[in-house]
């Protein structure tokens, strides 16, 4: 299952209640990882940009697109595995596409849904190209616009119960802090 | 340099199908939109050439099938449908291993021996996990950007959690450099009760044999996280990558 679906399901369904005021009145540019997006496409007929979409929309933000985006998305430089490459010069020279795309659409975040592209982009492209925005996660997006609500007291001894029990099959064994 | 001679064209290793290069118009659309055109001289365009002419060697030992970061553009507008994606990956398979750049194969070694590419051990990873459970349910965590975050009355990571309805592959560099960002999911499951696990061991997400064009190592991988889910009764797979 893609992230995508998960998280609109969670929204559409209710299970999930957002709070959107933390992101209303911000600008957001969505970077379409190629993984997640034009290689699913041409491998199983799905790009699941609507729902990246939509998913964002929900956060509260108004997006800004980069040019061009989608199936056409420019890569952010470090894909394909030139993250772990020794090819650090070529893969920020690269990422000048993106960087440029970035700044052209003046928004205030950068929502980037894959790990690799988000590392780039955070700590490679913000540094070199001296991009303002903070780059978010998809579902890190999701997870800071999230209610919170305690589970009832009911529902949290079901759940020691049953994590004392992992632990002592796993032999997980936590130091108590000394209280002082 | 000596020409070609065409009517005995060397049967090329990369290719394989009429797809991989034999179709090609060299109309220049893959060149013309790829980022990494003119880069150490190489574009797909030429490399689809190379292909054709069995000088797939030329590409296999050049730099560019890795500075190339198979974004698939080329492949997506190609006219005549070559398969540019399959070309690259292969050239990258086609590499000797000991000769792949940087740290990427010695990732997929390690993560055939280990179970995932940093090497990290299971007690360390479960321990991990049993801390920052503790963390999160006392309240304890602070944001990179300052945030405060509550306590999550009844918080743990469940770990091949039997009947577990979606089961998680996990980042190996989460674990070792930035434990926090799991969390992200952490309170959305919190927050949706669902019913969710983590393997507790192969539960590498990040598949390297796909990038080092590793194709045992690939499928090795895509395996284990597909018997992790059988093996606690888990109907759907969360990959987030």
């Amino acid at each position: 299952m893609s992230v995508f679906e998960l998280l609109k399901e969670y929204i559409e369904t209710g299970r999930i209640k957002l709070d959107k005021s933390r992101f209303e009145g911000k600008k957001i540019t969505i970077h379409d990882p190629c993984n997640y997006h034009r290689k699913s496409w041409m491998s199983f007929g799905q790009h699941f940009l609507d729902e990246c979409r939509w998913v964002t929309a929900q956060c509260g933000p108004e997006i800004v697109e980069m040019e061009p985006h989608g199936l056409n998305a420019i890569c952010c430089g470090a894909g394909g595995g030139a993250w772990a490459a020794p090819y650090e010069r070529e893969r920020l020279d690269y990422g000048k596409w993106k960087a440029d795309q970035i700044k052209a659409t003046g928004a205030d975040l950068i929502c980037a849904p894959c790990h690799n592209c988000r590392d780039q982009i955070m700590k490679a492209l913000t540094k070199e190209y001296d991009l303002p925005q903070r780059t978010y996660y998809i579902w890190e997006l999701v997870s800071d616009c999230v209610i919170f609500e305690p589970w009832s007291e009911e529902e949290v001894k079901k759940s020691h119960e049953e994590r004392d029990k992992q632990y002592e099959r796993d032999g997980v064994e936590l130091e108590e802090e000394e209280e002082y | 340099m000596e020409a070609l001679d065409l009517t005995k064209r060397p049967k090329s290793k990369l290719a394989l199908q009429p797809e991989w290069a034999d179709v090609c118009y060299t109309c220049g659309t893959c060149a013309s939109g790829c980022p990494v055109t003119g880069v150490d001289g190489w574009d797909p365009r030429k490399a689809v050439r190379a292909a054709l002419l069995g000088l797939e060697q030329e590409l296999v030992d050049s730099r560019w099938p890795w500075i190339c970061t198979v974004c698939g553009r080329c492949e997506y507008m190609c006219p005549q449908g070559v398969k540019l994606n399959s070309l690259i990956r292969y050239a990258r398979t086609l590499r000797e291993r000991d000769k792949v750049p940087g740290v990427l194969h010695k990732g997929v070694a390690m993560c055939m021996e280990k179970g995932n590419n940093l090497g990290i051990p299971e007690f360390d990873y479960l321990f991990l996990l049993a801390d920052l459970s503790k963390e999160m349910e006392e309240g304890t965590v602070e944001g990179h950007h300052g945030e405060e975050y509550p306590a999550y009355p009844g918080f743990y990571v469940p770990v091949d959690k039997e009947g577990a309805n979606i089961i998680v592959t996990i980042n190996s560099k989460e674990p070792m450099g930035e434990p926090e960002d799991m969390m992200f999911w952490w309170r959305i499951f919190y927050a949706a009760k669902e019913n969710w696990t983590v393997p507790k061991q192969n539960w590498e997400g990040v598949n390297w044999g796909l990038f080092t064009g590793d194709d045992d190592a690939l499928k090795e991988q895509c395996r284990r996280i597909i018997e992790n889910a059988r093996k606690v009764g888990a109907k759907t797979i969360l990959y987030p990558e």
